[in-house]
């Protein structure tokens, strides 16, 4: 099946938050078929490179099957934390929003399954 | 089977207190749970404290019970309230409640005060002579003698164990301080429940942490802060806040009342229950740690979701053995300014201001510990993840918003001073400016652990008759 690029925002939810310099985004797939595709599409690796120096430290993601999401723990991630941080985002709300601009490939029909 | 009704009353400072009190007043609920503090929260109003002793819980405590303690009396006094709006000061938070209830003329309420979450710098330094190590949760390695000097404040996220002796000995309301917002919701299980912190119950307390979780952000279960946020109502103009239907077994109705907007669906729950959870098979709280893997989601009703066990596993594990250790230091000060650059040309404009901003500082000598430059209308909440602007993107307007790290209140206020003031000298024809906001000491947190015996908390039941 011919490939198509989308974007996250295209396919999944998000919401983020903060714990001191981490940044914390649940990752929410629309369906069935598009948490496969993220779960092995989103990785560590991608993310990193995505946000380029706003993320200084390791990327861990956790798989939740039981709602369709990753949640995804990004380490030295806020400009050292909500209360040290020059960022106009303070404890990292928007990251998720961030993250959904990723580009990632999936073949073509995937998008008429989202409702 | 046995069961009691639980309401969000509050999820930080501020937050709506309408949303409250149609809980207290619509909801048909046993109990409502108040948090008012964010991270950092404590630290401020422990210094507010230190500088005077009748200061630091949070003030907004007073005019919220003005309001909820009527509804309280209308309702035979039927439901319990508890709240961590003591913060650095419970027992004089509790002081001004009862003075209010008395002026109130409510015929008698008991207060259960919880104090002793707040650690006495020396005792830091006592549990370091006993071999104690503070290890810090964010990057692992024990490093406090670095800011020991600079320690402002140390504060324990506490359980709910004086919360549920509070209940027993009749307690009306409890108000402690660094009570985590957790624990605020599982008292509210556990004591009508009956159940106990024993083998027996981690089940039932891990689904009592995850409904916790759920409901310790009061609007934002139900709509607001959501993906889904452009198709919830709010006919009124009200929020609502969750409301959680708790079974003795575990499982539970979240809900709220047809008098408020928003919206409770499987989608407003998921969103919450992605959040700040880090390791979702190991969500720590200071009661016990919630599998959240292991929960299942189904839309029941217009504004009802079931939450239940997704397969034959716990929903919990034990109790942790430590709790959470929050220290506060001083670490600088920081200043910010915006300023509104009108077009044409808007991003070529901000791109010279950024260039003459940096040869001004290092003409001047001023070296900040940490700059920012931002464009607000392009890259100021998402940062790299935006890449350039296209060359033929030139909108109206954008916002610069420049930002310095400084050791000293001094060097920030030069920095900004002498090269923040971009609408005056930094920039082309036509800029708008804003009030820039206070200079604002840096209270940098050191999260840490310490053991559960360590910690000496008080309950202390204070009554009008």
């Amino acid at each position: 099946m011919a490939k198509k690029k989308v974007k996250l925002m295209d396919i999944c939810y998000y919401r983020s938050g903060d714990k001191g310099d981490i940044s914390n985004i649940g990752l929410m797939a629309r369906n069935d078929k598009v948490y496969e595709i993220i779960k092995k599409e989103v990785t560590p690796d991608r993310i990193k490179a995505h946000f380029k120096d706003w993320v200084k430290g390791d990327v861990i993601i956790y798989p939740m099957d039981n709602l369709n999401s990753l949640e995804i723990m990004m380490y030295q991630a806020l400009g050292g934390g909500a209360t040290k941080t020059l960022r106009i985002d303070q404890t990292g709300k928007a990251m998720g929003n961030g993250l959904s601009k990723m580009e990632i490939e999936v073949d073509e029909d995937v998008l008429t399954t989202i409702t | 089977m046995k069961k009691v009704r639980v309401g969000a009353g509050s999820s930080g400072w501020p937050d709506f207190k309408d949303g409250a009190l149609d809980v207290a007043q619509n909801g048909d609920i046993d109990y409502i749970s108040f948090d008012h503090l964010a991270e950092l929260t404590m630290a401020i109003l422990q210094h507010q404290y230190a500088k005077d002793q009748t200061r630091g819980y949070i003030p907004e405590v007073i005019p919220l019970m003005k309001s909820l303690l009527p509804i309280w009396k209308e309702k035979d006094k039927h439901f319990k309230m508890c709240s961590n709006g003591g913060g650095a000061n419970p027992p004089e938070c509790a002081n001004q409640v009862l003075k209010l209830a008395q002026e109130l003329n409510l015929g008698g309420i008991k207060i259960g005060v919880i104090t002793g979450d707040t650690i006495p710098l020396s005792r830091l330094d006592d549990l370091q002579k006993e071999g104690w190590k503070f290890v810090n949760l964010d990057t692992g390695v024990d490093d406090l003698k670095n800011v020991r000097d600079r320690l402002l404040a140390a504060y324990v996220y506490t359980g709910a164990d004086e919360i549920i002796d509070a209940y027993s000995q009749g307690a009306d309301l409890v108000i402690g301080g660094r009570l985590s917002d957790n624990s605020l919701y599982i008292g509210n299980f556990m004591y009508p429940l009956g159940w106990q912190f024993t083998d027996e119950y981690w089940d039932r307390i891990g689904a009592g942490v995850c409904v916790g979780h759920l409901l310790e952000c009061s609007s934002w279960s139900a709509g607001t802060c959501s993906n889904i946020w452009e198709q919830i109502d709010y006919p009124k103009g009200n929020p609502g806040f969750p409301i959680a239907e708790m079974y003795e077994n575990g499982d539970c109705i979240v809900s709220k009342t047809d008098t408020s907007g928003g919206a409770i669906r499987v989608q407003t729950l998921k969103e919450h229950l992605v959040y700040e959870v880090h390791d979702p098979e190991n969500y720590i709280m200071p009661d016990g740690i919630c599998d959240l893997t292991q929960i299942k989601l189904e839309q029941i009703d217009k504004d009802a979701v079931k939450v239940t066990k997704f397969a034959d596993k716990s929903r919990g594990k034990p109790r942790p053995e430590n709790l959470k250790l929050c220290l506060a230091y001083n670490d600088g000060f920081i200043s910010e300014e915006i300023t509104i650059v009108c077009g044409p040309k808007v991003f070529k404009q901000a791109e010279k201001a950024h260039e003459f901003v940096l040869r001004r500082l290092d003409h001047l000598g001023l070296k900040p510990r940490e700059m920012l430059w931002s464009i607000i209308g392009w890259d100021s909440l998402c940062g790299p993840t935006v890449g350039a602007p296209p060359a033929d993107y030139d909108p109206p307007e954008i916002g610069i918003r420049v930002a310095f790290k400084c050791d000293t209140k001094e060097e920030a206020r030069a920095c900004r001073t002498e090269c923040g003031h971009l609408c005056w000298g930094s920039l082309g024809v036509g800029a708008g400016f804003t009030n820039p906001p206070a200079i604002r000491p840096v209270f940098a947190l050191y999260p840490t652990l310490i053991p559960r015996e360590a910690v000496p908390l008080k309950l202390e039941i204070k009554e009008v008759k």
